[in-house]
């Protein structure tokens, strides 16, 4: 069943880690005869993500002394995923640890004392938006959002990018990182992502996935005035990558209010996006792993990088399934095999193969230990314990922009709230519609057992807690319970 | 192992400065358990960074922190703002990041701080004559930084960071020295690897994406050259997505159509093609002798074809797809479902 990937009678080194990896990997295949291996062991998980808490991590963490705000993040979004709730006083603890990151000029910084940095702001806010609520010690309304948005602007660059940090680096991880932040804290402005899905769209390379940056070329003005950026060539720096893909996807669906009222209306490469983000899962040899680049290897994190784009093509095309919705009849996945029958509907987000990939993640992702990893037999770590569990999220759930849910929100939507502008509303009710589809239930491999929370598949929250901050900062009353 | 060295506070030149620990006030949850080295290396850089010193000695320490910890960003971009305000020679600068560049090649910020020193060394190189010149140009500078990272890739051969750098710094420099050896730089970085696909991708941004260099005016003999060269690499080695996505990119970036490839992919898409090994062919050379065969980036590549003529043609397509789902890539079986469903329409909307 499991064929090794074809070599051709010709080696290179990528060929030889790739039949490394699928030897060590077959040995995790189940067997008739062995123990069954299909259950996610929470218990273990829960113990390795409790103990970095409550302990403290181990000294191999200094490598993340700047990545303070990711480590809680990490570890409070698993917790979530696993359905477990932090006691009082380590939730004040979490809050009152990530204020201390907050700083003074705004903006979170990857520890305390550390200069503001958009990945750590992200990772900083979503803690919050999990362990925080309003009100004073309550961690919320101690975010300074003016100066939030203040550093957010010095950022900007001329040609719709940001840099990470004063000085530093231009990717598309940071223009995730604050979008996030923008939406969910209610301070996202046109003026702030002027050019920013043109930038988006360059990073976008011939094999359909996204790059980290791209390179601006600037003529100079004969005057003294600013150099004009040349729409033409603006050449993606780096390969297609899942992270970066990830990154630009979610972007592009936070910004689509924002494109659909621009004249320029760009345009990204769906079809072959998709034709990408399918070619990255692995063969049955590699257990329907994702792989983040073309020839690389498989690797439990871009489950949720990968395969957490999948949800997203549906939030750029939601206007269209919109519509759709309104007579279409839900239908389940059909598993039969040699089965073409035509009046089945398949959506783009169920062009892949999310069985498999829970496959991989329960036989190769979980570490006997506890905790989730990269690939056997490398250890876990907190990193690949939130993302390889928010990829058996997105395999198990389907998440869509749910036209109903849009409804009720907007019925609900109070005027009155402070500052109304033209694109609040359209901000909140798209991100706050996304909803697990009905009638389309997922394979859960394992049994209910194995479920785990839903996630938001732009934000990498649960549902509860984007609701919960977001109605907070857009004033909004609390919308119903779902079904 | 190096011992311990001496703590900030028991050196008399360092007597001056207050340490600042990280958490003053609060009980954090889930603390990094640091080293005694980490944590006063990091106190005195809060210290510094507290009353905005910029001084010599800071270089000291931001090199110490960065030693631990590279992804210190704070840390570089307080060293970069130190280099700056105090006019340190950046050549100086320069060679000593390079063993920590080698030594950390996966850190964005070793890769970071090179593109600012760069910028800077540009900027002083062009305008004025002062202190902070390199007695080097612009082009010698660029072309050491190219040996550099080639000695990057050598050890780590996909290196992200170093590829982006590397393709940064040709942009940036936009000199065509520069340009000029960068296909033979690919060519042999294939060679080593011809399933490499950050050298697939970097020919494809050497070659495509950034304007006509002198010599590569004639674009249809550019492509044609890439063509072949591309072709070539697959007969050697027919299942390498890296190359079968490279000639996609080449055809669609240069709005060819697939069907100009189909004498060349046909073979590859049987069992047992009959092309004839000693008939030497360089537009459509055949499947190696160990090639394994059908290979499953052919049938797609010729389904392709077929839709794109339309008409009766989608049919065949149709069932190139069916037999990549149930046979050739069944783990996609649900994406060439969809494809077939998106062809049946076509057909219905013809008809
Ligand atoms: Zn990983």
């Amino acid at each position: 069943m499991a064929i090794p990937t074809p070599v051709d009678s010709y080696p290179s080194p990528t060929s030889k880690s790739q039949s490394e990896t699928e030897e060590i990997l077959l040995t995790h295949l189940p067997t008739d005869s062995g123990p069954s291996t299909s259950q996610l062991q929470k218990n273990s998980h829960l113990q390795f993500v409790a103990r970095n808490l409550i302990q403290g991590f181990p000294v191999r963490y200094i490598s993340q002394d700047a990545s303070q705000p990711w480590l809680l993040f990490w570890t409070l979004q698993s917790l979530s995923m696993l359905q477990v709730v932090l006691d009082p006083n380590n939730r004040q603890r979490a809050i009152d640890t990530l204020l201390a990151f907050q700083h003074p000029e705004g903006g979170f910084g990857g520890g305390p004392g550390q200069m503001p940095h958009l990945l750590p702001t992200y990772a900083a806010v979503c803690a919050l938006a999990i362990v925080g609520k309003p009100g004073e010690k309550g961690g919320w309304d101690a975010i300074d959002r003016q100066k939030m948005y203040d550093f957010f602007k010095s950022l900007k660059q001329p040609d719709g990018s940001f840099t990470v940090s004063r000085n530093g680096e231009v990717d598309v991880r940071g223009i995730y990182c604050l979008l996030s932040v923008a939406t969910l804290l209610n301070i996202i402005t046109p003026e702030l992502v002027e050019g920013t899905p043109e930038f988006l769209a360059s990073c976008q390379t011939y094999e359909g996935g996204f790059a980290s940056a791209s390179f601006p070329y600037f003529v100079p003005e004969p005057s003294h005035s600013a150099p004009t950026l040349l729409s033409s060539p603006r050449p993606p720096l780096g390969e297609a990558h899942g992270g970066y893909t990830f990154c630009a996807v979610a972007s592009w669906v936070l910004l689509k209010p924002f494109i659909e009222h621009s004249p320029s209306k760009p345009l990204i490469n769906t079809r072959l996006l998709t034709r990408w983000l399918v070619q990255m899962q692995g063969v049955p040899i590699e257990l329907g792993g994702f792989k983040g680049r073309t020839n690389k290897l498989v690797d439990g994190c871009y489950a949720w990088w990968v395969g957490g784009c999948f949800a997203l093509l549906r939030g750029l095309d939601e206007e269209a399934a919109y519509h759709k919705d309104d007579h279409e009849v839900s239908t389940n996945a059909n598993e039969k095999d040699e089965d073409w029958v035509d009046d089945e509907e398949i959506e783009i987000d169920d062009v892949w193969n999310p069985t498999a990939l829970q496959e991989y993640l329960l036989y190769a992702g979980q570490h006997p230990a506890g905790g989730l990893r990269d690939k056997p037999p490398k250890p876990a770590d907190a990193y690949h314990t939130v993302y390889c569990l928010a990829g058996l999220s997105t395999a198990q759930h389907r998440m869509n922009p749910d036209r109903t849910r849009r409804k009720v929100l907007e019925a609900l939507w109070d005027e009155k709230s402070e500052n109304q502008t033209w694109w609040m509303k359209e901000v909140y009710t798209r991100s706050m519609s996304w909803s697990e589809a009905i009638g389309k239930k997922r394979t859960v491999l394992g049994g209910e057992g194995n479920r785990v929370n839903a996630t938001h598949p732009i934000f990498n929250l649960t549902t509860t807690h984007t609701e919960g901050i977001m109605t907070h900062f857009y004033q909004q009353p609390t919308p119903p319970k779902r079904q | 192992m190096s011992s311990s060295p001496i703590p900030y506070a028991e050196q008399p030149e360092w007597a001056d400065v207050v340490p600042l620990p990280q958490y003053e006030s609060i009980d954090p949850l889930a603390p990094i358990l640091y080293t005694n080295e980490y944590k006063d290396a990091t106190d005195y850089l809060r210290g510094i960074v507290k009353v905005g010193e910029k001084s010599q000695r800071v270089l000291k320490l931001t090199e110490h922190v960065i030693r631990l910890n590279p992804a210190h960003y704070s840390a570089w971009q307080y060293r970069c703002e130190t280099l700056l305000a105090i006019k340190a020679p950046l050549d100086v600068e320069l060679k000593l990041m390079d063993e920590i560049a080698i030594k950390h090649m996966k850190t964005y910020q070793v890769w970071h701080h090179r593109r600012l020193l760069m910028t800077h060394l540009l900027r002083s190189t062009e305008t004025d004559k002062g202190l902070q010149t390199s007695s080097r140009s612009p082009a010698q500078i660029a072309t050491s930084e190219l040996t550099l990272i080639a000695r990057t890739l050598a050890e780590d051969s996909k290196n992200y960071h170093t590829w982006s750098y590397r393709q940064w710094l040709l942009a940036f420099f936009s000199d065509d020295s520069l340009w000029e050896r960068e296909l033979d730089f690919v060519d042999s970085m294939l060679n080593l690897d011809v399933r490499n696909n950050s050298a697939w991708h970097h020919r494809f941004f050497v070659v495509f994406q950034n304007g006509v260099r002198e010599g590569e005016e004639d674009r249809d003999r550019i492509l044609r050259r890439e063509l072949i060269y591309v072709k070539q690499n697959i007969s050697l080695a027919p299942n390498n997505a890296s190359a079968w996505n490279y000639v996609r990119g080449i055809l669609d970036f240069n709005k060819l159509p697939y069907s100009t490839l189909a004498p060349f992919v046909q073979p590859y898409t049987v069992s047992h093609p009959d092309t004839l090994d000693d008939l030497v062919d360089l537009e459509n050379p055949p499947p190696s002798r160990g090639a394994q065969l059908p290979c499953p980036a052919a049938i797609e590549f010729l389904a392709d074809v077929y839709e794109r003529e339309g008409g009766d043609s989608v049919l065949k397509a149709t069932e190139l797809w069916k037999t990549l789902g149930n046979e050739h890539d069944t783990i996609r079986k649900r994406y060439w479902e969809f494809r077939v469903k998106e062809g049946l329409r076509t057909i219905q909307a013809q008809s």
